[in-house]
């Protein structure tokens, strides 16, 4: 059955992407939850369906579409909280809202709601294209090698801003790439998951690993590997049980968290008894 | 005496209100100057502009150097009001977090056994070296505080900004908090700047007052603070606690030696000149 499923084109480029992408958006995610802007990921992806939308209206690729409306949405995000002086969260969900309202008034313009539109909205990892596999091959290229030159000053932002500012370290320039990053992966994303799973992509496989990893750079391992696990079951189970491809990686994603969270509190437990027992 | 800080007509507003309006101060090597004020005076603000986490109107100079193009923050300590994020499962030791204070110019130190015996070395200072391989967001808040004051001294800077740096410490903490700053600024010529509520404890280490309400209400000597009759008019009941406070504490700020020094006994002794309040 596995040989078979792994023998389709259709399926190798959907399982690569879909690697691809899933460790993208967990480092990205640990980055985001550690600060506290996990939510961007949800509201970007809102934002999606304005560009989606674009896309069907003008006849254009939605993904293409997608990618300066999402980048534009980030930069608007950025702005308004350097400059209004609001919250990450308030600054998301304004962003959101109007993303969202736009795509909904610009689907209503395209003819209303149609086959193509529920794939971006629910995901169809299946239909990847190879375009997208270099993409998300090419995106994690990057992020890997942003990662790796500025690794330790990420860490130093992330557990705390102003004394990181005063250290010579170049927060807002970082803030900005990571959110560009982010902004890229949810475009990229939505195929797999769909515009309304993404941002669980982003959360999910970091909040687990968070659970379960002692070092900053195991966060950063477990994060990618239950990201890799649940897109690979995930699109096995999909496939098997002809389920969605996405709501499936995300369900195993929060299966994962489950098991975690349970097995964090039993170690907890046991080393207390047996600190007791001594 | 060289200046550390150097600010000139600091300004500062947010989209509503002016915080802070037409500041100018020197602050000198070796002084130990603290910075009160009523709440929402602008005191936090001001400390944002000096280490360029705010961008005001108006001029701030770090070592003679221009905020915007300075660069030595190996010079500067500093300690925030808020702990950071510093959520449990932040996956940070504390001797990771101290190594963060040895990094300068956006540049990181490694964890070399040179680099770490200072660590070690911070952490002593601070009465936590005990906690060195343990996650930084196990610990207590007032752990975590003694931990960013070891971050803050790691590179053994001249120039300590603390904002309100006593308020999670229990009093054997604050005690040892404080007696550690004194010694950083008499020993070793430290300069602090230092926000805080606690007039009656800093009363007696500090050199001089800075008072914030939105404009600089007075800075200089803590003698001439007591003396000053703009502190009195403008501030009224807060300026006789603040007096009261260095007076029940037994550190006459006009040099007087007396055990009882409550600022009636304190007029009685120093006459005229003591109609501070």
């Amino acid at each position: 059955m596995f040989s078979e499923f792994i023998s389709y084109g259709f399926v190798q480029r959907g399982l690569l992407a879909g690697s691809f992408v899933a460790v993208v958006c967990a480092l990205l995610g640990v980055f985001l939850v550690l600060k506290r802007l996990s939510l961007i990921g949800d509201g970007l992806s809102h934002v999606c369906l304005t560009g989606v939308a674009l896309g069907l209206w003008t006849q254009t690729s939605p993904l293409y579409m997608s990618v300066p409306v999402v980048l534009l949405s980030s930069y608007g995000i950025l702005k308004i909280m350097d400059k209004i002086k609001i919250y990450g969260d308030a600054a998301i969900g304004i962003v959101s809202a109007a993303g969202l309202s736009l795509g909904i008034m610009l689907t209503a313009f395209a003819g209303g709601f149609n086959a193509d539109l529920f794939g971006f909205l629910f995901g169809s990892i299946l239909t990847v294209g190879k375009t997208e596999v270099f993409a998300c091959a090419a995106l994690l290229v990057g992020l890997l090698l942003f990662l790796l030159g500025f690794y330790r000053d990420l860490i130093a932002a992330s557990f705390d801003e102003p004394f990181a500012h005063t250290r010579g370290i170049r927060v807002k320039n970082l803030n900005t790439i990571l959110i560009l990053f982010t902004s890229v992966a949810v475009v990229l994303a939505f195929k797999v998951v769909g515009i309304f799973l993404i941002s669980a992509l982003l959360i999910l496989p970091p909040v687990t690993a968070l659970q379960v990893a002692k070092t900053f750079k195991q966060v950063l391992i477990w994060a990618a590997v239950f990201a890799l696990m649940s897109v690979w079951s995930g699109v096995y189970l999909s496939f098997v049980f002809n389920i969605p491809s996405g709501a499936t990686i995300i369900l195993l994603n929060l299966l994962f968290l489950l098991l975690a969270f349970v097995g964090n509190k039993m170690g907890t437990w046991l080393k207390k008894e047996e600190e007791n027992a001594d | 005496m060289s200046n550390i800080v150097e600010i000139k007509n600091l300004s500062f507003r947010y989209s509503h209100a002016w915080v802070l309006e037409n500041i100018s101060a020197k602050v000198a090597a070796g002084d130990y100057v603290g910075v009160i004020g009523p709440n929402g005076g602008g005191k936090t603000t001001l400390l944002k502009l000096i280490l360029g986490l705010e961008k005001g109107k108006g001029e701030v100079k770090l070592f003679d150097t221009e905020i915007s193009r300075f660069s030595a923050w190996e010079k500067v300590g500093y300690l925030a009001q808020k702990s950071p994020i510093a959520q449990a499962r932040f996956p940070i030791s504390v001797e990771e977090v101290v190594l963060m204070g040895l990094c300068y110019d956006g540049k990181h130190k490694e964890a070399t056994s040179a680099n770490l015996q200072r660590v070690y070395q911070a952490l002593s200072q601070t009465h936590t070296l005990d906690l060195a391989k343990r996650i930084f967001g196990h610990l207590s808040v007032g752990q975590q505080q003694r931990v960013l004051l070891a971050r803050a001294l790691v590179s053994r800077p001249q120039l300590l900004i603390l904002d309100e740096p006593s308020d999670a410490l229990d009093d054997a903490s604050r005690e040892l908090f404080f007696g550690l700053l004194v010694e950083l600024n008499k020993k070793h010529g430290v300069t602090i700047l230092l926000i805080t509520h606690d007039t009656a404890e800093v009363g007696k280490y500090i050199s001089k007052f800075m008072y914030i309400d939105r404009e600089l209400v007075f800075f200089g000597d803590k003698e001439a603070f007591c003396r000053s009759s703009k502190v009195t008019e403008k501030l009224g009941r807060f300026a006789q606690h603040t007096i009261d406070h260095l007076h029940n504490q037994g550190h006459c700020p006009l040099g007087c030696d007396c055990e009882h020094s409550h600022p009636a006994h304190h007029q009685a002794q120093h006459g005229a000149e003591a109609q501070h309040v």
